[in-house]
């Protein structure tokens, strides 16, 4: 029974740890409908500067728990203005080969800055403790994350429904044309959102990279498990995404534990049977094509 | 890089009246393994400047290309060295798959290949080629020098965990041998999936298993990933961690901290091994790139050592594929990791091992050589 | 027309003297861009032709690859086993993934071919006594058929530029077809297609399957060709390249996908030997594509054709208009 309770302990926490990394991409996809193949590298960029904040001093991560996040949406911002907002028109495929060929250039830059040995963020003596839950020790900051989590999911959700601009946001969604007849600059709705989802990646960046660290290539491993999460989720929709990421979480951590060796094919499996049941994913709107 | 293009493709094919030696070596410089190529290259370039690139009057000319550690890739690049930069002999690869997947095209080509990482089994077993000599290790040196020793100094029942993938596989399988055959017990097993970064399942699984001791293989990231959440979950404490030499190697151990304090592990070279030889080459390695050597920095030096004396051996004439790898099988020399030598039979080394200890030295650790396993060889089937 | 004739044999007969020409090096380049060349011109019925956009193709290549490689290791290296044991296997395989693939579009689908084929990943990956795991699978015999002995590398070119034309003229005329219009019309308007009377699942079931079958074609031969395949060709990265292969030479055009794959082979190769930090490069140039020639390089030459035609004979139909516009 203990073992059962730790194993949920790890699941919820790794599924908010998901959670916190995909938010953004749900966002970005959900309203502007692009699907940012550069959302892993935003991941990483936001890992790495919270290295280098933290080399010296691990106290200094309270201090990258906002830079970070802010460093990322500055980059989101300049990759808005001068690539994304040209493309708009081209559609899908062509913003495919936009982002991946940003998630290319992004790859070499952290190689040059940072290069290609495997790197640690340590935290600080506050979070890096153990703590006993059904006699197991847990590291504190797992539980942590399941905290930060719940916090983020409760904001997005007061956000895009109790606020006028969630208002504009969820319109946005569904019918472009009648936000800019309201008189809401459209434009100017794009570029905010999208500097949010870079800010929301870099977030993910600092709460994720004390637990999984830092390494070459880990902007794509991240970047394919956000889009499982997106995708189980359902399109648009922060409260798919939300349950989505959990329940991946507990299906990942059980397989481990139960059926080890067929944990990766487990992930995709589920992926698989959620849209053959469910087309548009657990909680996910019709998105037009 | 160094890379020259020979636009002549029917240059000169006896080549013996060739200025240089040309060496291609096939190593990562892009992916997960970028790293361990990149100390693989320093490594030899340290070891030719030792002998200022040149041997019996031939200049040495290193042709690098990336493997990206895909052997698809690999394959392709492997062939430009062979087919229009005309290296007379080919060096690397830190994956196993793309050893594999370019051994019938150096074999039926004819072209020596001194392999300087990929520790696969069967390179030097079923695989084995007339051209193909391998200077590093094998899986099965790695895993089975740690089996009996662990069965004496460590504890009777053991949980063994190794990331999901071939190479993970044979040393733990070398491992279970060993041990079982002195007379211990297997009392759990589970492999993650290779490039796997949460732990907490497995640690959690493996915590709630009655062993006197944990046998991990795990390298690069899974080997920081795991020493570090291996600690966080309370694990330390109960049981001690024993596995290869990886888990604790020299690039590694900053990122991971105090949490491999008390890992045992087999390795065929340590930066603290106190020979002359040694202390000469991490000194040397250090004033060049101001940083320590790792273990694949090594693989690299004396990879070009051998390529070195093979052709002195020779006169400098590296023509003829079939000497050059007869005179690789006679290159013996007292390396920085102990005596080296190949076996004639197997084209494999047979080298020294180590169990290291990894310690707390002023707030940062360090390993310590604790036993020496003389001579291990692989058995080459 | 006539002109396009000409071209055509011009291209082919230039082709077919490669050996003459290029080094043993440059002809193995060549071959390996005539297999991915099959491939990407495979997943363009998906993509370019019936608007489906998916990130899975290269579980077909690896299904075809795989069957191929072990039929070859187990049975014989006879090119008349390996291949239509590698199209039957293939098409198998696309025939169940299709049938689940049908009841999703746009992202979804996209997604659901990456789950597949990634399930197909692990599936090779885990299964290390059929396949050799994560070392994949070596020392596959070079193939033979009819007496004649494919380990000479000339001979397996002319066997593959063989195969290549066949492939490239059959598709020419299969989307030149009333099927492949319908397939287009597809693309273009689903529910339109839909409203005339037409079965569109069971055309885009059709042409699912005909891309598969033709992946694990190129996987076949691309495993005759190397003597080894291995998980990374399986991996959902592989189904990336496909896919920018495609977009970059031009999605929806009959030379498009060839060229683009040309162009990312020969870009890998010289710029990996040149530069650590090949991949920016290789980054940069995407970018370009998308900012200044968002219609591939088939969009590239027929702008420059346009120009020169039109100063002589006036307009001159453009194929390709709309496709990357359509899509999702």
């Amino acid at each position: 029974m203990d073992m059962i309770g730790a194993q949920l302990v790890n699941g919820l926490s790794y599924g908010m740890m998901l959670f916190v990394i995909t938010c953004g991409l749900a966002l970005v996809f959900g309203i502007l409908g692009v699907l940012n193949l550069a959302h892993g590298s935003l991941y990483m960029i936001g890992a790495y500067v919270t290295y280098s904040i933290t080399v010296n001093s691990a106290q200094n991560f309270w201090m990258a728990l906002i830079i970070a996040p802010i460093v990322v949406a500055i980059l989101a911002f300049i990759i808005e203005m001068t690539l994304l907002r040209a493309t708009y028109h081209l559609g899908h495929l062509s913003q495919v080969l936009l982002t991946f060929g940003l998630a290319y250039i992004f790859h070499d830059i952290a190689a040059i800055i940072w290069g290609s040995n495997v790197l640690s963020v340590a935290l600080p003596p506050s979070l890096a403790g153990t703590t006993v839950l059904f006699d197991q020790s847990f590291p504190t900051y797992r539980l942590v994350v399941i905290g930060i989590g719940f916090l983020l999911a409760a904001g997005l959700w007061y956000v895009q429904e109790k606020t006028r601009w969630g208002a504009i946001i969820r319109a946005g969604l569904s019918d472009k044309e009648m936000i800019s007849a309201l008189g809401v600059n459209i434009k100017l709705v794009f570029t905010v959102v999208f500097v949010i989802g870079g800010f929301l990646a870099g977030l993910g960046g600092v709460i994720a990279a004390p637990v999984l660290g830092l390494y070459p290539i880990m902007e794509f491993q991240t970047l394919i498990l956000a889009l499982v999460v997106l995708v189980i989720g359902g399109l648009g929709s922060i409260s798919g995404t939300f349950t989505a990421a959990i329940l991946i979480g507990l299906v990942e951590t059980f397989s481990k534990y139960l059926v080890p060796e067929l944990s990766l094919f487990f992930v995709y499996g589920l992926m698989a049977v959620v849209l053959v049941v469910k087309p548009n994913g657990l909680l996910g709107k019709k998105v037009a094509a | 890089m160094q890379s020259t293009s020979n636009s002549d493709d029917k240059a000169d094919a006896s080549g013996s009246s060739s200025e240089t030696i040309k060496i291609g070596a096939l190593l990562p410089s892009s992916g997960v393994y970028a790293s361990l190529g990149k100390n693989l290259s320093q490594g030899m370039e340290l070891y030719f400047d030792e002998i200022n690139w040149e041997v019996e009057g031939k200049k040495i000319e290193i042709i690098n290309e990336d493997s990206e550690a895909d052997p698809q890739v690999s394959l392709r690049k492997a062939r430009k060295m062979i087919d229009q930069d005309q290296v007379d002999i080919l060096t690397g690869t830190v994956s196993t798959a793309v050893a594999y997947a370019i051994r019938d095209e150096v074999d039926s080509k004819k072209i020596p290949f001194l392999v300087s990482h990929a520790g696969g089994n069967d390179l030097t077993r079923s695989q084995r080629s007339d051209y193909i000599w391998r200077s590093s290790f094998s899986s099965w040196q790695i895993g089975h020098s740690m089996g009996e020793w662990a069965y004496k100094n460590v504890g009777h029942k053991i949980y063994v965990t190794a990331a999901d993938y071939a190479f993970g596989k044979e040393v733990s399988a070398a491992f279970k041998e060993a041990y079982t055959a002195a007379g211990g017990e297997i009392v759990g097993e589970v492999y993650p999936p290779l490039g796997n970064n949460d732990y907490s399942s497995y640690l959690t699984t493996i915590g709630g298993a009655e062993a006197d001791a944990v046998y991990a293989f795990f390298a690069g990231s899974d080997a920081v990933r795991f020493v570090q959440q291996y600690e966080q979950y309370g694990l330390k404490e109960k049981m001690p961690l024993i596995g290869s030499g990886w888990l604790v190697s020299e690039d590694l151990r900053e990122s991971q901290g105090n949490a491999p304090e008390g890992i045992l592990a087999s390795t065929f070279w340590d930066y603290n091994i106190n020979t002359d030889e040694n202390k000469a080459f991490t000194a040397a390695f250090e004033k060049k790139y101001g940083a320590r050597p790792t273990l694949e920095a090594l693989e690299g030096y004396d990879a070009a050592r051998i390529i070195a004396e093979a052709a002195a051996s020779l006169g400098g004439d590296v023509s003829d594929p079939d000497q050059v790898v007869e005179a690789f099988s006679n290159v013996t020399f007292a390396s920085p990791r102990g005596e080296f030598k190949f076996d004639k039979d197997t084209h494999h080394v047979i080298q020294d091992m180590y169990i290291t200890k990894t310690q707390l030295v002023n707030g940062k650790t360090e390993n310590e050589v604790i036993e020496t396993i003389e001579q291990v060889q692989d058995p080459g089937k | 027309m006539k002109k396009g004739i000409v071209l055509t044999a011009a291209v082919a007969l230039l082709m077919g003297l490669a050996p003459f020409f290029l080094s043993l090096f440059h002809l193995n380049l060549f071959t390996e861009i005539l297999i991915l060349g099959i491939f990407s011109l495979s997943l363009n019925v998906l993509v370019g032709y019936t608007g489906m956009v998916s990130l899975g193709h290269a579980a077909f290549f690896g299904v075809g690859a795989y069957a191929a490689g072990i039929a070859a290791k187990e049975m014989s290296p006879n090119l008349l086993a390996t291949l239509p044991i590698a199209l039957i296997a293939t098409i198998m395989v696309a025939a169940v993934i299709g049938m689940f693939c049908m009841k999703v579009s746009g992202f979804y689908f996209l997604m659901l071919t990456l789950a597949f084929s990634q399930m197909i990943y692990s599936f090779i990956h885990q299964s290390t006594d059929l396949t050799g795991g994560s070392n994949g699978l070596s020392g596959i015999p070079a193939p033979v058929a009819g007496g004649i002995d494919f380990s000479n590398p000339v001979l397996l070119f002319y066997f593959i530029l063989g195969v290549f034309f066949s492939v490239y003229a059959g598709l020419s005329l299969l989307v030149h077809s009333p099927f492949g219009q319908v397939l287009v019309g597809i693309r273009e308007n689903e529910t339109r297609m839909r409203s005339m009377g037409y079965n569109t699942t069971r055309y885009k079931y059709a042409s699912f399957i005909i891309a598969g079958a033709l992946g694990g074609l190129a996987g076949s031969l691309y495993t005759s060709f190397n003597g080894f395949i291995s998980p990374i060709d399986v991996y959902w990265t592989m189904s990336g390249s496909v896919l920018i292969m495609v977009i970059i030479g031009g999605a929806g055009t009959m030379a498009g996908p060839v060229l683009g794959a040309a162009l990312i082979v020969i870009l890998e190769t010289i710029v990996s030997s040149y530069t650590h930090s090949w991949m920016m490069i290789i980054g940069i140039i995407f970018i370009i594509f998308v900012v200044f020639f968002p219609k591939g390089l088939t969009g590239i030459a027929q702008s420059i054709m346009h120009r020169m035609t039109r100063s002589k004979s006036g307009y001159k139909e453009n194929h390709s208009k709309a496709v990357l516009k359509k899509n999702a």
